[in-house]
């Protein structure tokens, strides 16, 4: 199968712990939702309880002008 | 929690049309457009005002660039043309008109602009051949040549240089040998020592696609033929030509003809798409106040030297309508005149799909009605834009995000900050005090002791709401959840016996009014009539009034204003674009919402009129200036000597009025309140803070976020700063927080941010 386009990635690089679940977060595939549409990113997540993590940086970078933008389609 | 529905999807494709007449005729009462009054004077539409910029900037290869396209031969028209512009001069009415014609000749004289021969030119296919001599004729080779066609001319004159002579014979030596120079470098084939009669004519003719001849030829050629002179063509003759009077007459006369050459060649009717022809009014507006030299430079024999030129030049005001632009720091942020930002802003609303980047500019206007004063033609943004508002939000197509906090913010007014109840000891009250929601928000105190002194001092009893009168909804664009708003006002003043309500807000009032309340007045009006509260200081210091753009064409509030802060000693300064010209702090239309930066620059506008400190009447206003550093009270702090202090930040606002709410409660009406205290000790960094106040995050929010994390206890904990990150998803928004914990019960925050977005794992 072809690689799969995703808009983002972030690996945790083993910093971040879940805290409820006790492991390391992990590279995982998630999805941001908006105003019906769907975009695949790569996102720490807690390989147990499925915990997505959006860091500070990525909420008021790249996620902010996404929503911008399609804010005014 | 309140919730406000989000849009829905951005694949919806549709729009609600806003009749394109109604759009123009509101865009056509800007004049912004209109040609200056010199140039719609002049047949060949000069574009004078452009050319004198450039002259006065010493720029006379740019001002000859100019003149030459309305100029083949520049010196020809500027020493023979009868300059009806120069009557037309605005500058005629506070003094000497601008010398034009003069100005002209210095720049055809010191552009120097020669094309050299060899430029490379694509000309156009069709062929044109000129018969005869004089001006007219000349003219006409002159703007066909500028047309690109390729032109030849067939004259009795032997050679060109008799044929200029004959052209314009009132050209002084030096000006000749210039346009002699200029006409061997045009690309005009002269075929001269001709005998033009009709054997000649007809034996040429086969070789050229369109015809022109003098006049003095058509008659000896055709003499029966009738020329129509606003199309300078005899139709039957197919023949290019007509009689022409004087300099400015030849001039006219060629370019006309020069257009009817075009439709020729293009095979189309001569009378087809010419557009506007020749001289006009124009409806321009042009301030004068700025007219300062008002005496025309005098012109020495040989004509203006180039420092003369430029002296002159210097004088033109450059006629243009800014009224507006000049006192709306929104229109002067996005650098457009009202006729063609509503053009836009109409055209953004009709975007079935693709990007709708007006939104922002749409957003950004505080609907404050000021360039509808200040406009010599009434000219109305605010209308426009709100209309645009709600012509996207009824189709699904405005964004929620640049005026949900706002919308929130109404609901939590109307919702846990709300608040009606009579005085206590009446069952109903004559009257009820609708301080604002920004009254309770920005300055509790005042509230309460204007609330106090109305029951004290007005018989019939007072009652209190606590609200917000929906102007939020509305300026918004979102016409159902103002209804909504208006429709519990209205349930809620029934409740109270429709009492006559007491507006301490000069916008509620206007909300309110055109919602139907009948009665009601501002509480300036109530402090006049019974006057002051007891033991109010006299203040003897000047201040500058802010009128509120609520109270824009309401006469008697502004002079009830200025009374009252007469009695109360202030001396008013007086500052430019007061009363029905007062600009909006920035708070009006959302605007401080939708578009902080516009915003700002709107207060800073306001604040440019003048250094004293500022009294207003509306408790945004207040805000807003005080949040620019500026000393700043509303005038109902100066009559009951409180002072609202520095300026709560966002979460300060919401809790001020829970607290103003909870208190009026306890102590007035003697109810005890639902006091929810947290289990837990929450603490905040400065930049914490400050940070939410900026990113629009409420105290309540990052409480919410944390009462979540206690639930669940879900949390990622950073590894290198050994900080906690929690969120929640609250309405449309997830909500992130970082904090530090000691124990159980007492938490540090850090840092908080949120998005829009959803995020969700994905599977595989
Ligand atoms: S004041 Fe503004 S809106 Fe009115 S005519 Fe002039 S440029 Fe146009
Ligand atoms: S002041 Fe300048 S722009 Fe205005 S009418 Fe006179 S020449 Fe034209
Ligand atoms: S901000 Fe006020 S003055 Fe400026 S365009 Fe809007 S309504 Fe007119
Ligand atoms: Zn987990």
């Amino acid at each position: 199968m072809a690689a799969e386009k995703n808009y983002y990635t972030i690996d945790p690089e083993g910093k971040l712990t879940c805290l409820k679940c006790g492991v390391p977060l992990v590279k995982g595939k998630a999805k941001f939702m908006y105003l019906d549409n769907g975009f695949p990113v790569e996102l720490p997540v807690c390989p147990v309880c499925g915990f997505v993590y959006v860091p500070e940086e990525l909420a008021l970078g790249k996620v902010a002008s996404v929503e911008r933008a399609l804010e005014d389609k | 929690m309140s919730q406000i529905q989000e849009r829905g999807s951005t694949h919806v494709y549709k729009v609600n049309k806003i009749s394109r007449e109604e759009m123009e005729s509101m865009v056509a009462r800007c004049v912004y457009e209109q040609p200056p009054f010199c140039s719609a004077a002049c047949p060949l539409k000069l574009d004078v005002r452009a050319m004198l910029k450039a002259a006065a900037d010493g720029n006379f290869k740019k001002a000859l660039q100019l003149y030459e396209k309305i100029a083949p031969f520049p010196l020809i028209l500027s020493q023979g043309c009868e300059a009806p512009c120069e009557g037309k001069c605005r500058l005629n009415e506070v003094g000497d008109g601008l010398a034009i014609r003069e100005i002209e000749r210095a720049v055809a004289r010191y552009g120097e602009q020669f094309r050299l021969g060899s430029v490379f030119r694509t000309s156009k296919r069709h062929k044109t051949a000129v018969f005869g001599s004089g001006l007219f004729a000349l003219l006409l080779a002159g703007e066909l040549e500028k047309k690109a066609y390729p032109v030849t001319v067939f004259c009795e004159e032997a050679d060109p240089e008799a044929y200029l002579r004959k052209a314009a014979p009132f050209l002084d030596e030096s000006a000749f040998a210039l346009e002699l120079r200029r006409l061997k470098g045009k690309e005009i084939r002269f075929v001269c020592g001709c005998r033009l009669n009709a054997a000649f004519y007809e034996q040429q003719k086969p070789a050229f696609d369109v015809l022109c001849a003098s006049d003095e030829v058509r008659a000896r050629l055709f003499p029966d033929s009738v020329p129509v002179p606003e199309l300078m063509i005899c139709e039957a003759e197919r023949l290019v030509s007509g009689p022409t009077e004087g300099v400015l007459g030849a001039a006219f006369g060629a370019k006309k003809a020069a257009l009817t050459v075009d439709r020729l060649a293009q095979k189309l009717d001569p009378r087809n798409t010419r557009g506007q022809e020749g001289a006009t009014d124009s409806a321009l507006y042009t301030d004068l106040s700025e007219a300062k030299v008002l005496c025309r430079v005098a012109v020495p024999a040989g004509g203006y030297t180039k420092e003369q030129a430029i002296e002159e030049a210097g004088r033109c005001i450059q006629c243009h309508c800014e009224e507006c632009l000049k006192s709306c720091a929104y229109l002067k942020h996005y650098k457009k005149h009202p006729g063609l930002l509503a053009r836009e802003i109409y055209n953004n609303t009709q975007i079935i799909m693709g990007d709708h980047q007006l939104n922002k500019p749409m957003n950004a206007c505080s609907l404050c009605g000021q360039c509808t004063v200040v406009c010599p033609n009434g000219f109305d943004m605010a209308r426009v834009c709100h209309l645009a508002r709600q012509n996207m939000v009824s189709t699904d197509k405005m964004p929620l995000a640049p005026h949900e906090f706002a919308l929130l913010d109404m609901l939590f007014s109307n919702g846990d900050a709300f608040l009606a109840r009579p005085q206590p000891g009446f069952a109903s009250c004559r009257y009820v005090f609708f301080p604002g929601c920004q009254a309770a928000a920005i300055a509790p105190e005042t509230v309460r002791a204007a609330y106090e002194d109305l029951c004290a001092r007005l018989p019939g009893g007072v009652a209190l709401m606590l609200g917000c009168c929906g102007a939020i909804a509305d300026w918004a664009g979102r016409m159902e959840m103002a209804q909504q708003a208006h429709e519990f006002l209205d349930r809620e003043l029934a409740r109270l016996g429709d009492p006559i309500v007491i507006a301490g807000c000069p916008s509620c009032a206007k909300e309110l009014r055109e919602h139907g309340v009948k009665e009601l007045r501002g509480i300036w009006d109530v402090l006049e009539e019974i006057g002051l509260p007891e033991g109010v200081h006299k203040l003897e210091r000047p201040m500058a009034l802010h009128d509120s753009c609520g109270a824009r064409g309401d006469a008697a509030t502004q002079a009830s204003i200025r009374r009252l802060a007469a009695s109360l000693g202030v001396r008013l300064t007086d500052t430019p674009y007061s009363g029905d010209r007062s600009p909006c702090c920035g708070y009006g239309g959302l605007a401080a919402y939708a578009n902080p930066e516009v915003a700002g620059e709107m207060t800073e506008q306001c604040l440019e009129r003048s250094d004293a400190p500022y009294i207003s009447y509306c408790m945004a206003c207040r805000d807003r200036f005080a949040r620019k550093g500026r000393e700043s009270k509303h005038i109902l702090e100066l009559c009951y000597g409180t002072d609202a202090g520095a300026p709560p930040d966002i979460s300060e606002k919401r809790r001020n009025r829970l607290q103003l709410k909870r208190s009026l409660l306890q102590e007035l009406w003697l109810e005890e309140p639902m006091e929810r205290k947290l289990p837990y000790t929450l603490n905040w960094t400065d930049e914490a803070r400050e940070m939410m106040d900026r990113r629009m995050i409420l105290t309540e929010d990052v409480i919410a976020v944390l009462n979540g994390f206690r639930e669940t206890g879900e949390a990622i904990l950073e590894g290198e700063s050994g900080l906690l990150v929690a969120r929640r998803r609250l309405g449309n928004a997830t909500f992130w927080i970082k904090f530090s914990r000691e124990g159980e019960n007492i938490y540090t925050v850090h840092r908080a941010w949120s998005h829009r977005m959803n995020v969700v794992k994905r599977e595989g």
